[in-house]
């Protein structure tokens, strides 16, 4: 890779699109130096902010797709900027999905639907079949519900409310799930809700890889904050997606890292 | 392989490739670039008090290299050499502990830690260019830099580096640093830079200015080492844009007995090492040299 690549992009917002009322996608034209691919992600930049990593939810060949929600001061500015605002990207960073044959059963929790729409996206342009199971904490929190099922995928739905599709926890749907077909799984989402999809995953003898979030600081594998030990494996740069087996010998679903980099348990309930 | 060991004073290493201060920093990344190839790793620089640094952003790539400030973002030095160093250690190679600080005694206090807690080096980061009074303005004063390497040296009996940056007088705070027995001098730090978006209007780095390092600043590194190797007895380690077998050769060739790489992890991943050291080991093979050290300043004319 060139250092050039791992610059500041300029990136003109063209729509601003609310998902939900937690979630706004920004649709970026921007010249980036290589074509995004599933569960990839970008450093994005608002001037005069901070410099967040976003997964990529879209790419149409020519415009990038964020979806934010709002985590911070950041994040919640993002959310207001408007068409014709500029921003700074940098990417598309670290590891993303491998993409092979079907069939395929995405698994998202919250905004970790981001990464997921995208791959589900792009597999069924290649005529695999996938089914996704959206879950949410309540139906407003539901994301790429309904384009989800316009890409033809089988699309299943649950809340923790039950205030849509069926109450309960997005796992109970996988447990389901997993025997009827040889799926390979892809998910996203709430860390503690990850690694119950990976046990679960493992336990029945299925692939499946998962997109982690970690505090990020520089997103191009130098700075050491996104590490999971023992391993050090950069969230960054090895991942943000791993394969889910591998993941269950490190720091996943155990301890996070502060802004500078002291080790802590990973908080309860920690959403994606 | 063993065309490539080096002595660095007491210290000796498999090969002449060291991870510079300030990347990877965890200690189970520093023990994976020893375990992928590095001679050598040093850690980012520790403080006595822990600091969050500066926010985001704090890194960005340029045409040839990589300008940053990230503040010296650190958990403090006794939580850093009690949680990281061991995992460091496992690695199987030495590892240096950088230390950063704003007076003489900070400094000692830290290292002398260090060097408690396992480490087999310490390196002084005299030339941080972004954090005020926590390096360049000390590496560029050569009394400051007499009185922090005399406190130090006072407290450590392992190896001790000094890691000075680009300045007017660079060979002579070098000498005041090998007079007070310093085992070796690293040079060059990053050099003081900044990066400008025209479409936001703004610097991009949130500390606005911070630190250029890479291949665009090789020839300035270069001709630093040059002058250190003509001036100093004690080993000079070269820094700054190596991304390569050749690269680390030049250095070498100018007077470097060994060579730290930063950036190039971020271009290369953690196989930069072993890269180098393989087309280095070729090169010594077929120019019919025994070892590294008889290349050292080795430059015609």
């Amino acid at each position: 890779m060139r250092f050039e690549e791992l610059g500041m992009y300029p990136a003109r917002v063209e729509k601003a699109v609310r998902e939900s009322p937690a979630v706004v996608s920004l649709h970026l034209r921007s010249p980036l130096p290589r074509e995004p691919s599933p569960g990839q992600f970008v450093m994005v930049w608002l001037p005069g902010k901070e410099e967040v990593p976003m997964s990529v939810s879209g790419w149409d060949g020519a415009r990038l797709r964020i979806s934010v929600a709002k985590m911070g001061e950041t994040t919640s500015e993002l959310q207001r900027v408007k068409k014709g605002e500029y921003l700074g990207v940098k990417g598309p960073l670290g590891r993303g999905f491998e993409l092979g044959r079907g069939p395929y059963l995405l698994v998202g929790g919250g905004t970790g639907m981001a990464p997921l729409i995208f791959a589900c996206r792009r597999l069924r342009e290649r005529g695999e079949r996938v089914k996704v199971l959206v879950g949410a904490r309540t139906s407003s929190e539901l994301l790429f519900v309904t384009e989800a099922r316009r890409t033809g995928a089988e699309v299943e739905v649950t809340t923790e409310d039950g205030s849509s599709g069926e109450g309960g926890m997005v796992t109970d749907l996988l447990e389901r799930e997993l025997p009827k077909r040889p799926w390979k799984v892809l998910a996203c989402g709430p860390e503690e809700m990850l690694v119950r999809v990976v046990e679960e995953c493992v336990k029945r003898g299925r692939k499946v890889q998962v997109s982690l979030e970690r505090y990020m600081r520089c997103g191009l594998g130098v700075c050491g904050s996104c590490v999971l030990d023992p391993v050090g494996w950069r969230v960054c740069t090895e991942g943000p997606v791993f394969e889910g087996r591998l993941l269950l010998r490190t720091d996943f679903g155990k301890f996070v890292r502060d802004p500078t980099g002291r080790r802590l348990p990973l908080p309860p309930g920690r959403r994606g | 392989m063993s065309r490539l060991t080096v002595k660095l004073g007491k210290l000796r290493l498999s090969n002449p490739t060291i991870l510079a201060s300030g990347l990877l920093s965890t200690g189970s990344l520093l023990c994976r670039a020893l375990r992928e190839g590095a001679g050598g790793v040093v850690t980012k620089s520790l403080t006595l008090e822990r600091r969050e640094g500066y926010s985001t952003p704090v890194v960005v790539g340029v045409k040839d290299g990589l300008v940053n400030a990230v503040g010296l973002t650190n958990p403090g030095g006794e939580e850093y050499l009690r949680e990281e160093l061991p995992l460091a250690k496992k690695g199987g190679g030495p590892v240096i502990v950088s230390v950063a600080g704003g007076k003489g005694e900070e400094f000692a206090e830290v290292a002398s830690k260090a060097e408690e807690a396992g480490a087999d080096a310490v390196e002084l980061n005299l030339s941080c260019p972004h954090v005020r009074g926590h390096g360049l303005e000390i590496g560029r004063d050569p009394k400051l830099v007499r009185e922090v390497v005399r406190r130090t040296k006072e407290v450590l009996s392992i190896p001790l580096f000094v890691k000075l940056g680009l300045s007017d007088r660079i060979v002579v705070s070098a000498l005041s640093a090998e007079r007070e027995g310093a085992d070796g001098v690293v040079a060059i730090n990053t050099l003081p830079a900044m990066v400008v978006d025209v479409y936001a209007r703004r610097a991009i780095l949130s500390n606005v200015t911070g630190g250029l390092s890479g291949p665009a600043i090789r020839p300035v590194a270069l001709r630093c080492v040059y002058e250190l190797y003509q001036n100093l007895s004690v080993p000079v380690i070269g820094c700054g844009g190596v991304e390569d077998w050749e690269s680390a050769a030049e250095f070498i060739l100018a007077g470097a007995r060994a060579v730290q790489v930063g950036s190039a992890v971020a271009t290369r991943g953690l196989r930069v090492f072993s890269e180098i050291c393989k087309g280095l080991s070729n090169y010594l093979k077929r120019e019919g040299i025994q070892n590294v050290d008889n290349l050292v300043g080795r430059l015609e004319g």
